[in-house]
C-alpha cells in the first residue's frame, strides 16, 4: 500500500517537470520542435533521434555515476581491491560507443545529401541580402525589391540565394529552415518548402555588429493566390499620388484571404490586426524621445520627401532611387518598421524619423528631427507630414 | 628517498629577494610563478563573473536597457576572451607551474628565467586588453572575431586593435610557456620515471603543450595579418578589395578547436589525480587514458570546421568534418568510462576536492552529449549560434574546465599554503556552483531549441524565452554567491585553515613526499622512482593510505645549507615584458614611432643582457 502511494507521490513528482516542458513547448512560437517545412521535417527527425540517444546516454552514465556514490562511498574498515584496469571493459565501453556514433552518422550523412541537394528547378527565387542591420529582400523573377518582411507561397520550394552586403549575417527562420550564413564576397544557397500558412520570426544569427539583436525580420506564409496578388501589388508602383495599380482581388484570393490566420488586405499583403502576439514588436522606445501628437498631411509629406536628404538613401519607385536604406515603395503596407523592431504606427514612424539612432544602435540613418530646439532639422509638424506620407505608401 | 645527502657546498648566490614585493618581480621560482598565475587569474575570475552577471542581469526579461547594446557587445566579447584566455588558461599554467616540476622530481622547469617571462608577457597581455575598458572602447566583435566585423570600414575604433594586440601578446605567453613545459617533462624527470610513469596530470599538461605550440602558430599568423589590415592597408580580410572572409574562420577555428582541449585537458589531468586518491584506488587504465589523451588531442586538429556548418561548404566537407568530430566523442567517452571505473569498487571520501572531481565527470557528460549532438550538421544548423551552443559550452567549460580546476584547486591549496582549506565553506561553495551552475546553463538548452540567438543584447517580449531567461539569471546570481564564499574561503583558510602536513589526503604522487609548502629547491636529494604511485608503494602495507596526521614542523634546511644551486633572482624578465608591452603601445596609439621603438629597444637590450647572465650564481 505505501509502495504505490509512494510510486503515485513520484510518478506527481515527475509529471510536474513534464508539464512544465509541455507548456514550454507550446509557449514557444519559435520553437524548431513545430517544423513547417520538409526541411525542418528533416532536421527535426534527426535531431529528435539525437535527443532520444542522448538522453538515453545521459540516464546510463549519470545513473551509473550514482550508484557508484552510493554503493561505494567509504566505510570504516574496508580496503578497496586495487584494480588497474580491465581490457575487456575498456574495449567495450569504446566498441559501445562507436557503434551508437556510427548510427549517428548514417543519417546524418544522407539527410546532409538530401538537404544539401540541388534545388527544384520551379523553385520560387528570393535573394537575401544582409544588410547592417537589416534584411533586403528580391524576387528576381518578378522583379519585386522589399525589405523586412517575406512572403511566401505555401506548398512551393523556395530557393534562397544569400548575399551580404557588408559584414557576415545569418538566415534563420527557425520554424522553416536555416541556418546559412551570408558571407561578404560569396553566394549561399538554401531551399525549403513551406506547408502551412502562418507568420514566423526570423533572426539574423551571426554576430554583425551594434544592432546584432535587431536584425529581425518577419515571414508570411500565405496561400498560392494571395502571393499572386502580393507580387502584383508589389511591382505596381506606390499607391500614394499615383492612381492605385494594385489589382482588384479575385474571387480566389478573397477565399484564400478568409482561410488565412492573419487577415489579409486587398492587396495581399497581411493586415496588422489579428496578428499572432509573436510578430508584434513589444520593443520599448527611448523615454527621452517624444514627438508632437500631431496630425500629418500626407500630400505635404510627399512635396517634403522629394527634397528631403530621404531620398538619398531610400527608393521609393517613381520617386527616389536610394539603394542604401530599405526600399518603402509600399512601406506603409508593412506591418513593422527598423528591421522588425516596432510596430509601424504613425507614433513609432515619427519617432524613428525624428531620431533613428536612439531608437537602434549604430543605425546609419540620421536623426532627421530637431533633438534640440537649436539643432537644424525638421520639426514636430514636418516630421508628421512625411510620417502620413510613408503611411499612405500602401 | 627522504634521506638527505650532504651534496658538496657550493657558493651560495645572495640571499636578497626572499619577501616583499622585490621578491615576486625578480622571482624565478616556478612555484611563485605559479602563484603569480594563479592569483592573477582568480582575479580575471572575478572580473569575468561580473561582466556575466551583468549580461546575465540585462537578459533576464525581455527589451532589457541596463547597458547599452554597444555596451553589451564589449562585455560578452570580454567575458569570453576574459574567461578562456585569462582565466581558464592561465589557471591550467599555474597547475603547470606549480605541479609538474613537483610531479616528474625536479627542481625547477628547463628555462626558469623564460618562466618569469611568460608570466610578465601574461599579465602585459590581460591588462592591455582590459585597460581598453578605461577608453569605452573594449574590443566588441566577441571573442571569435570574425572577419569582415573587425576590418577598418566596420571596426573603426581602437576596439579591435586592443583585442588583436592583447590577443598577439598572450599568444606570446602561451607559446613561450609550452616550448618551456615540453622541455622539462622531457628532460627534468626524475631518474626511473619513464614515460607511463609519470603522473597523469602532468601527462595530460605534456600533451596540451604540445597543443600550445602547435596551434598558436596558427592565431598568431591569423592575428599579425588582421594587424597588417588594420594598421598598413593590406587586404587579408578587406572585402571591399575581394578577399574571402573564411580565411579567417578557417584560421581562426584551426586554432580555436585544439584551443578547447588546452583548456579541458588539464582539466581532466586534475580530476585524473583527484578521483583515485579519494576512491583510494589507482586511476582505472591508466594507458588508455594517456592514450586517449593523445589521441583527443590529435583528432582535435581535424574538426575544425565543425565550427562552420552553417557557412557553406558543401555536402563533402560536411560530411567529412561530422565523421571527424564524432569520432573525438570515442576517446572522450573512454575517460569518462574509466573516471567512472576508478570510482567503481572504491572508498569514495566526499571531500570538496572530490566532489568538484566528480562533477566534473557528470556535467561535462552532458556537454559531451549536445556535442555529439552539434556533430550532425542538419541538427546542428538548427542548433549552432543559438543558445544551445551556449547552453553546450558551458557545460564544457563551466562543467569541465571549471569543476575540474576547483577540484584542482581545493586538492592542491594544502601543498600550496600549507594549511587545507575549510570544508564546510567548500561544501556551500560546491553545492551552490552546481545548483547554480545547472539552474544557468541548464535553461539555455530549452532557449536555443526554442529559438534564441546567441550574442544577442536585448529579446522581444512573447517570443516564449521568458521564463528559462528568468531562471538562467538567478542561476547566475547564485554562482556568484558561490564565488564570493570560495575567495572567503580561500584568504580565510590561508591563516586560520589546519596545518596540512606533507601528505594530508594520502596521495600517491611526489609532490606529496615533500613539506608543504614546498622548499625553493623542492627536493633536498632528487628522488628515485620505481612506479606510477611510489607513495602507495611505500606504504606497500597499507595500499592506498588513510590520510595521515600532520607531522610536526620541522625546519626545512635552506638551499644555502643543502648547498643546492638555484637560479639567480633578476627582473630582466620582467622588464623584457614591459619593453614589450611598450612597443605595442607604440603600436596602438596611432603608430607612435619613438614609444614603439622605445619599448622594442628596450625588450632587446634586456633580452640581450639576460642571455649573457648565466642562471646560477657563478662559483
Amino acid at each position: 500500500m505505501t509502495a504505490t502511494v509512494r510510486v503515485r507521490r513520484f510518478v506527481r513528482f515527475l509529471r510536474a517537470p513534464m508539464l512544465a516542458f509541455a507548456l514550454a513547448a507550446c509557449g514557444a512560437p519559435n520553437a524548431i520542435w513545430n517544423a513547417h517545412s520538409e526541411f525542418g521535417h528533416q532536421v527535426d527527425d534527426l535531431t529528435r533521434f539525437l535527443i532520444y540517444l542522448g538522453a538515453g546516454v545521459f540516464v546510463f552514465v549519470e545513473g551509473l555515476l550514482l550508484v557508484a556514490l552510493v554503493r561505494f562511498r567509504a566505510k570504516e574498515g574496508v580496503e578497496p581491491v586495487q584494480t588497474h584496469g580491465n581490457t575487456t571493459l575498456e574495449v567495450t565501453w569504446t566498441a559501445i560507443p562507436a557503434i551508437i556514433l556510427a548510427c549517428i552518422a548514417v543519417p546524418t550523412v544522407k539527410t546532409i545529401f538530401k538537404t544539401q541537394a540541388k534545388a527544384d528547378p520551379n523553385a520560387l527565387q528570393v535573394e537575401v541580402i544582409g544588410h547592417q542591420w537589416w534584411w533586403e529582400f528580391r524576387y528576381p523573377q518578378y522583379g519585386v525589391t522589399t525589405a523586412s518582411e517575406l512572403y511566401l507561397p505555401v506548398g512551393r520550394t523556395v530557393n534562397f540565394a544569400l548575399k551580404s552586403a557588408d559584414v557576415l549575417h545569418s538566415f534563420w527562420i527557425p520554424q522553416l529552415g536555416g541556418k546559412r550564413d551570408l558571407i561578404s564576397n560569396h553566394t549561399n544557397y538554401i531551399w525549403f518548402t513551406p506547408d502551412s500558412a502562418s507568420a514566423w520570426n526570423g533572426f539574423c544569427a551571426e554576430f554583425c555588429g551594434a544592432s546584432h539583436s535587431n536584425m529581425r525580420f518577419r515571414v508570411f506564409t500565405v496561400t498560392p493566390a494571395q502571393f499572386e496578388a502580393y507580387l502584383a501589388h508589389e511591382k505596381s508602383g506606390p499607391a500614394f499620388g499615383a492612381p492605385s495599380a494594385a489589382p482588384s482581388p479575385s474571387d480566389t484570393a478573397k477565399a484564400a484571404t478568409a482561410a488565412t490566420t492573419a487577415q489579409s488586405g486587398p492587396t495581399g499583403t497581411v493586415s496588422r490586426e489579428n496578428l499572432p502576439r509573436w510578430v508584434v514588436p513589444a520593443t520599448p522606445t527611448p523615454a527621452n524621445l517624444t514627438v508632437a501628437n500631431v496630425p500629418g498631411d500626407a500630400t505635404r509629406g510627399a512635396t517634403l520627401f522629394k527634397t528631403a536628404p530621404c531620398i538619398a538613401c531610400h527608393t521609393i519607385q517613381g520617386v527616389s532611387a536610394g539603394v542604401i536604406g530599405p526600399n518603402l515603395t509600399h512601406v506603409g503596407s508593412r506591418t513593422t518598421i527598423a528591421g522588425s523592431l516596432y510596430p509601424n504606427d504613425m507614433q513609432h514612424l515619427m519617432l524613428w524619423i525624428k531620431n533613428a539612432p536612439a531608437m537602434k544602435a549604430g543605425v546609419i540613418m540620421p536623426a532627421m528631427g530637431k533633438t534640440s530646439p537649436q539643432s537644424a532639422g525638421y520639426d514636430d509638424q514636418q516630421i508628421a507630414d512625411l510620417a502620413a506620407y510613408l503611411s499612405a505608401l500602401k | 628517498m627522504a634521506t638527505t645527502v650532504a651534496a658538496p657546498r657550493h657558493a651560495v648566490g645572495p640571499a636578497r629577494y626572499e619577501s616583499g614585493i622585490w621578491s615576486w618581480l625578480a622571482t624565478t621560482d616556478h612555484k611563485r610563478i605559479g602563484q603569480l598565475y594563479l592569483y592573477t587569474a582568480l582575479a580575471w575570475f572575478l572580473i569575468g563573473g561580473f561582466e556575466a552577471e551583468i549580461i546575465r542581469t540585462q537578459l533576464y526579461g525581455p527589451n532589457g536597457r541596463l547597458v547599452s547594446f554597444e555596451t553589451y557587445n564589449q562585455l560578452f566579447t570580454m567575458h569570453g576572451t576574459t574567461m578562456i584566455f585569462m582565466v581558464v588558461m592561465p589557471l591550467s599554467a599555474a597547475f603547470f607551474n606549480y605541479l609538474i616540476p613537483l610531479q616528474i622530481g625536479a627542481r625547477d622547469v628547463a628555462f626558469p628565467r623564460l618562466n618569469a617571462f611568460s608570466y610578465w608577457v601574461f599579465l602585459a597581455g590581460s591588462l592591455f586588453m582590459n585597460v581598453s575598458w578605461l577608453f569605452r572602447a573594449a574590443p566588441d566583435a566577441g571573442w571569435f572575431g570574425y572577419a569582415p566585423l573587425t576590418t577598418p570600414p566596420y571596426a573603426p575604433g581602437p576596439n579591435i586593435d586592443f583585442w588583436l594586440i592583447g590577443l598577439q601578446i598572450l599568444g606570446l605567453s602561451s607559446l613561450a610557456a609550452g616550448f618551456n613545459f615540453l622541455t622539462t617533462i622531457i628532460n627534468l624527470r626524475a631518474p626511473g620515471m619513464n614515460l607511463m610513469r609519470m603522473p597523469i596530470f602532468t601527462w595530460m599538461s605534456f600533451v596540451t603543450q604540445f597543443l600550445l605550440v602547435l596551434a598558436f602558430p596558427i592565431i598568431t599568423v591569423a592575428v599579425t595579418f588582421l594587424m597588417f589590415d588594420r594598421f598598413f592597408g593590406t587586404n587579408f580580410y578587406e572585402v571591399a578589395a575581394g578577399a574571402d572572409p573564411l580565411l579567417w574562420q578557417h584560421l581562426f577555428w584551426l586554432f580555436g578547436h585544439p584551443e578547447v582541449y588546452i583548456l579541458i585537458l588539464p582539466a581532466f589531468g586534475l580530476v585524473s589525480e583527484v578521483l583515485p586518491v579519494f576512491s583510494r584506488k589507482p586511476l582505472f587504465g591508466y594507458p588508455v587514458m594517456v592514450y586517449s589523451g593523445i589521441l583527443i588531442a590529435f583528432l582535435g586538429f581535424g574538426v575544425w570546421a565543425h565550427h562552420m556548418f552553417a557557412v557553406g561548404m558543401g555536402p563533402i566537407a560536411d560530411s567529412i568534418f561530422s565523421i571527424t568530430t564524432m569520432l573525438i566523442g570515442i576517446p572522450t567517452g573512454v575517460k569518462i568510462f574509466n573516471w567512472l571505473g576508478t570510482m567503481w569498487g572504491g572508498s569514495l571520501r566526499f571531500t570538496t576536492a572530490m566532489k568538484f572531481g566528480i562533477a566534473l565527470v557528470g556535467l561535462f557528460t552532458i556537454g559531451g552529449i549536445s556535442g555529439v549532438m552539434h556533430s550532425s550538421p542538419p541538427s546542428d544548423l538548427q542548433q549552432t549560434d543559438s543558445y544551445f551552443i551556449v547552453a553546450h559550452f558551458h557545460y564544457v567549460l563551466f562543467g569541465g574546465s571549471l569543476m575540474g580546476l576547483f577540484a584542482g584547486l581545493y586538492f592542491f591549496y594544502p601543498k600550496i599554503t600549507g594549511r587545507l582549506m575549510d570544508e564546510r565553506l567548500g561544501s556551500w561553495h560546491f553545492w551552490l556552483t552546481f545548483i547554480g551552475m545547472n539552474l544557468t546553463f541548464f535553461p539555455m538548452h530549452f532557449l536555443g531549441l526554442d529559438g534564441m540567438p546567441r550574442r544577442i543584447a536585448s529579446y522581444d517580449a512573447n517570443q516564449g524565452w521568458d521564463m528559462n531567461n528568468h531562471i538562467a539569471t538567478i542561476g547566475a546570481y547564485i554562482l556568484g554567491a558561490a564565488t564570493l564564499i570560495f575567495f572567503y574561503n580561500w584568504f580565510r583558510s590561508m591563516r586560520r585553515g589546519p596545518v596540512a602536513g606533507n601528505d594530508p589526503w594520502g596521495a600517491a604522487t611526489l609532490e606529496w613526499t615533500i613539506s608543504s609548502p614546498p622548499p625553493v629547491y623542492n627536493f633536498a636529494t632528487v628522488p628515485t622512482v620505481t612506479s606510477r604511485y611510489p607513495l602507495w608503494d611505500m606504504k606497500s602495507a597499507q595500499p592506498a593510505a588513510a590520510p595521515r596526521p600532520a607531522q610536526p614542523a620541522g625546519r626545512v634546511p635552506t638551499a644555502e645549507e643543502l648547498g643546492i644551486p638555484m637560479p639567480t633572482p633578476t627582473v630582466k624578465p620582467f622588464v623584457a615584458a614591459l619593453g614589450l608591452t611598450i612597443a605595442f603601445t607604440g603600436l596602438i596609439s596611432h603608430k607612435n614611432l619613438p614609444i614603439l621603438f622605445l619599448g622594442a629597444a628596450t625588450f632587446v637590450a634586456t633580452l640581450y643582457s639576460w642571455l649573457l647572465t648565466p642562471l646560477e650564481p657563478e662559483h
